[in-house]
């Protein structure tokens, strides 16, 4: 199989473990990754989708037609791409006349949307496509009696009739795939909710992260599992501020889900480089590792 | 027309809904029936009770123009999560809605800075985050390919035709 990764900036420029953990799990299923050097920023469902519709979905067509030219779908790492991404990709295959204008601009740099691709986050292609079967056969040392606190964030499932990815209120892809590595995923109280990283109020952020925190907290899971890297930012980094700002400390490591399955699957902490991280308590280290050995044995 | 602020008497604009239907492409938020469904999963109203997806349709639909898309305005406090479009019986979408009342707020520039300094950012490096030494020594470090982005020519010539629209 094969298919054109999309790292987006957020991952390539501020968290290249998790771009080395899932080029290693994709290199242990079996998936060819052709990499697009071409590709710019999606770019950004938040910022730039607020500045001007018009030019983000300009842009997001030419990253589209970039992969349409390989006839390989995309798959995204990032929730903003996604979002970004299969947005685009949806309305401009759904209405001809915004495709029209598109094009227009496209066609002064010779190229053209023509809708003949799928935008997919990387999930989905574990689930849909490599299949549960083939990805249990991949582990080789389970994380046993690793709890993982999970987190979906927003742009995984919503808008749901454009993701089409699960059920929005009560998804399993994630629980799924993290039972797979072996680890014993906790659906907490607030494992739904939302990072609060677009918010322009600082303290907003910082209040919707403290009660994920709390959450995860009462739930004593080791850490928390996502795939998103502004979820990863608002998390970790983030942790600290918010400790600062509820007086509390609650040393919760964050892990991005491929760094997890890249573990199970054989890798090194250093090849997963998880000494970038700025939260990890030691004994969730030497956790990580025991469970890596014993299951070895 | 503005606001008669002294006497708390607010004036419905219609005028308004031409410039939002425009940037939204449609009027599908005159269906709001004010229901509140938007309101009780709003992750921002949870921790800012000033926000409300509901009150902010209403406004857009009386024209309420200083409020929404004024300078320090609360729409900027959405943090874009999509449980109100998931929710919304009438498939308003207050998340577009509000995106598109951001929009407008860009043409009046009351919009805080940092939007347009992500745009500029893609712009001149085709990429929002910047390529850092740092980044390219973990890259190294992880073995990595070097990190490309070949884009330049082409997103210049669709920055300028966008200027020329």
């Amino acid at each position: 199989m094969k298919v054109i990764p999309f790292w987006g900036c957020m991952i390539a420029l501020k968290y290249p473990q998790m771009e080395k953990a899932v080029r290693y799990s994709m290199d242990k299923l079996g998936v060819e990754l052709v990499d697009e050097p071409r590709f710019s920023c999606c770019p950004d469902p938040i910022y730039f989708k607020a500045a001007d519709k018009l030019t983000w979905l300009t842009l997001a067509a030419r990253n589209i037609a970039l992969a349409e030219e390989h006839e390989l779908d995309i798959i995204t790492m990032c929730s903003g791409c996604t979002s970004t991404l299969c947005e685009a990709n949806y309305h401009l295959k759904k209405d001809p006349e915004l495709r029209e204008k598109v094009n227009k601009s496209l066609k002064a740099i010779g190229r053209e949307f023509r809708g003949t691709i799928n935008v997919r986050h990387v999930v989905t292609l574990l689930r849909d496509d490599i299949g549960m079967e083939k990805l249990k056969h991949s582990i080789e040392r389970p994380l046993k009696d690793v709890k993982v606190a999970i987190h979906y964030g927003c742009h995984l499932l919503k808008p749901s009739e454009i993701m089409r990815v699960d059920d929005p209120v009560i998804p399993k892809i994630l629980q799924e795939i993290i039972e797979i590595t072996g680890a014993t995923p906790i659906n907490h109280k607030e494992y739904l909710l939302c990072c609060g990283k677009a918010c322009q109020d600082h303290e907003l952020m910082l209040n919707m992260s403290a009660d994920v925190f709390e959450s995860i907290h009462a739930s004593k899971a080791d850490c928390l599992g996502l795939i998103c890297p502004t979820c990863f930012d608002s998390f970790d980094l983030g942790q600290i501020r918010v400790a600062r700002k509820v007086n509390k400390e609650y040393n919760l490591p964050v892990i991005y889900y491929f760094q997890m399955l890249a573990l199970a699957q054989g890798a090194s902490l250093e090849e997963v480089g998880i000494k970038y991280h700025k939260i990890l308590p030691r004994e969730f280290v030497m956790k990580l590792q025991r469970s890596g050995e014993l299951a070895a044995v | 027309m503005k606001d008669k602020k002294s006497t708390n008497m607010k004036t419905i604009d219609y005028s308004f809904r031409e410039r939002l239907n425009k940037v939204l492409g449609g009027f599908g938020h005159n269906y709001c029936y004010q229901c509140g469904a938007c309101v009780a999963d709003c992750p921002t109203h949870r921790h800012l009770d000033e926000f409300n997806p509901r009150t902010i349709i209403l406004k857009a639909l009386f024209g309420f123009e200083d409020e929404l898309i004024g300078s320090d305005s609360i729409i900027w406090n959405c943090t874009n999560c999509y449980n109100c479009h998931e929710r919304c019986p009438q498939e308003v979408s207050p998340i577009e809605v509000i995106i598109a009342l951001k929009n407008l707020s860009i043409e009046k520039e009351t919009n805080p800075p940092v939007v347009l300094n992500i745009v500029d950012r893609v712009k001149k490096t085709g990429s929002t985050v910047s390529l850092t030494e740092l980044a390219q020594k973990r890259r190294a470090e992880l073995d990595l390919p070097s990190y490309k982005m070949d884009c330049i020519d082409e997103l210049e010539k669709l920055f300028k035709l966008r200027e020329m629209l």
